[in-house]
């Protein structure tokens, strides 16, 4: 029999990531674009995972777009949300997974898995930038540093300097004036991935913690974050190692279930 | 098929058209009294010979309302203030403002002083509504009220005239539940929207203008075959679900209201006054048994477990929960429901509306992952 390939865009509001699946199950190309929906980001992300998978479009059966660009992405076939979309990708990646944490460049939200891979319930966070990557890229701006630079600061950590939690505004300007003070900048890391820890969990709390625990998005880079988290939930929490891609490859997957 | 879409459409005309309905009652030289949510006893505005006029808020941004109330509070006192503040409900002779709860507490205040020209009547219900001294104490008030509403009017209410009004408000209430159950059997002809703007439009005209309108709409829905549901069927609760942006979403993904617990639509027009008793403690009796509102005091919550029972009576596949943002009496109520439903097996979406919403991306990703879910 020919082999099935189906493609997965998931389109979200920093970044584009797209995965071409081979027969439901191998990922033989992938893409991430810094640039989300509403820019040249999907575009770019379709032609790069097309190419890094070498195959030619024609050969895509089904062509399935998620996240929050997932309406206005013409090349798709099918579209579903981000939230089934997430489920069904940790699901196929790790059977056993029970609760999934994502938390992205804009948003963070939690899904209880059923055994049977059904998406039981989920809670997406509020309007609100603290407890998602958006916090860590503000914070890294006032630290004059990287984002992907902050779990090095934090490992070095000894201490916490402890940051709000509540709003990204406040939080901005007590690191600003903790600077001022010369706290000390690892702990000051370790405060601020604390505190999107906190508000994640909070999220995590209200929807009830089974385990296993496993963590997707951009934020799960950053094992300061991923500790502070293992520390307010009590858990272990294990990332899935395709991280930001978890998105699309569920949507692939579904793809491909429906071509099938 | 022609009847059903013209009857809806002058229902709807209606219900999107509030400020040019008050100012056709003006031009009749007819007066209006403004109401407030929740359960004013609006029967006695009828019976005087005036028109009662709902103001549930609408969807507007505010800026006036903030000097009285702060941002946290929800939008329907927010947006009813600011509108009357603006001169949106001039012409009103007066406005019955309930103290259901603590939000509405401030309401009365602020009004007296934001909108001078627009006399308050403060309505005020015993906490324990269904005691025998819960129900004098209402008694009490709804005479009190009785006296302003004529003094407003200038004629006396006779005990036939709201005997006749209790009448004109449970004929209208039982079209108005016909309807909702013609509604989700004929899912089809009647969307969503014209679902909610058929039952909005009665806080807008006469009720019994209103009856004569919906229950033509109902007669001629009755003869058209039963409709398949496209997707999945749920049931609404919470304080108002109007929305046409959630309503639309709703539709794109093929739902159902199969019944509903929204104190805005069936919650009000499920209870009956009782004809053949006092007319004004019929008005109290039927407060006593309003119930599935999180607004008037129930200390055996027994709204959850409403809930769960509607659901199965409809055989709704899920529920979908309309928080209105900032609504404390709702945001009690949700954990111990959650709970209810969680053990009846029925799968619940919570979701957060606000009267100024301008972005439903996030409750359109909410909805379309709650229909693969069921
Ligand atoms: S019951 Fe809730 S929605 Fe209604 S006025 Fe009070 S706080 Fe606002």
């Amino acid at each position: 029999m020919a082999d099935i390939y189906t493609l997965g865009m998931d389109l979200g509001s920093t970044t584009s990531k797209g995965v071409v699946l081979k027969n439901g199950k191998e990922v033989i190309g992938s893409s991430i674009i810094d640039a989300g929906a509403g820019t040249t980001g999907p575009q770019r992300a379709f032609e790069a995972c097309l190419k890094d998978a070498g195959v030619d479009r024609s050969q895509i059966s089904n062509i399935t777009a998620t996240g929050y660009g997932r309406n206005s992405f013409e090349p798709a076939d099918l579209v579903i949300s981000e939230l089934s979309a997430h489920a069904l990708g940790v699901h196929t990646m790790y059977p056993d997974a029970r609760t999934l944490l994502d938390i992205g460049g804009q948003d963070s939200k939690v899904m209880s898995i059923g055994k049977n891979g059904r998406l039981d319930n989920f809670l997406m966070n509020d309007k609100c930038a603290a407890g998602t990557g958006r916090f860590l890229e503000v914070m890294a701006k006032v630290l004059e540093v990287g984002v992907a630079d902050l779990k090095d600061l934090e490992a070095k950590a000894e201490q916490t300097v402890s940051v709000s939690s509540t709003c990204t505004v406040f939080a901005e300007s007590e690191v600003i004036s903790q600077l001022a003070k010369g706290a000390d900048i690892p702990g000051l890391v370790r405060g601020i991935c604390t505190s999107v820890a906190a508000k994640a969990a909070s999220l995590v709390k209200r929807l009830g913690v089974e385990e296993p625990v496993y963590m997707t998005g951009g934020v799960a880079r950053n094992t300061g974050v991923v500790k502070a988290l293992e520390r307010e939930l009590g858990v272990k929490i294990t990332v899935s190692q395709i991280q930001q891609l978890n998105g699309a490859f569920g949507a692939a997957v579904y793809g491909f279930g429906r071509v099938k | 098929m022609s009847d059903v879409r013209k009857n809806m459409d002058a229902l709807r005309a209606i219900a999107e058209s509030p400020r040019k309905q008050l100012d056709r009652v003006l031009a009749e030289g007819k007066k209006a009294v403004g109401v407030i949510p929740y359960f004013a006893p609006e029967e006695l505005v009828y019976a005087a010979g005036m028109v009662p006029f709902g103001m549930w808020g609408a969807e507007t941004q505010v800026s006036e309302s903030k000097r009285y109330f702060p941002a946290f509070y929800c939008s329907i006192i927010h947006t009813a203030l600011d509108l009357g503040i603006k001169g949106e409900y001039d012409g009103l002779s007066a406005v019955m403002i309930p103290l259901t709860c603590d939000t509405l507490k401030g309401m009365g205040a602020n009004w007296r002083y934001g909108v001078k020209n627009i006399p308050v009547i403060d309505v005020a219900y015993a906490q324990n509504r269904t005691i025998p001294a819960g129900e004098e104490f209402t008694e009490g008030q709804f005479k009190k009220i009785r006296g302003q509403v004529e003094e407003i009017a200038g004629v006396k209410i006779t005990d036939m005239a709201l005997a006749k009004a209790n009448k004109v408000y449970n004929e209208n209430r039982k079209e108005c539940l016909r309807f909702t159950e013609l509604a989700a059997s004929h899912p089809q002809t009647v969307s969503l929207t014209d679902r909610a703007m058929v039952l909005k439009a009665r806080y807008f005209v006469e009720r019994d203008a209103h009856t004569a309108l919906i229950k033509e709409l109902n007669d001629a829905l009755e003869v058209l075959p039963e409709e398949k549901a496209k997707g999945s069927r749920i049931v609404t609760t919470g304080i108002i679900a109007d929305s046409p942006e959630l309503l639309g979403i709703l539709q794109d993904n093929g739902f159902t209201i199969a019944a509903d617990q929204i104190t805005h639509e069936s919650v009000d027009f499920r209870s009956l006054a009782d004809e053949t008793i006092d007319p004004v403690m019929a008005l109290v009796k039927r407060l006593s048994g309003i119930k599935g509102t999180s607004v008037l005091f129930d200390p055996a919550k027994s709204r959850n477990t409403e809930l769960a029972e509607i659901a199965k009576a409809a055989k709704a596949d899920g529920v979908l929960w309309v928080l209105t943002k900032f609504c404390d009496p709702e945001e009690f109520d949700y954990v111990p429901a959650k709970k209810i439903l969680d053990e009846a097996g029925i799968p619940m979406l919570q979701i957060e509306i606000d009267q100024q919403m301008v972005n439903y991306e996030q409750i359109r990703t909410a909805i379309e992952t709650f229909k693969d879910m069921l």
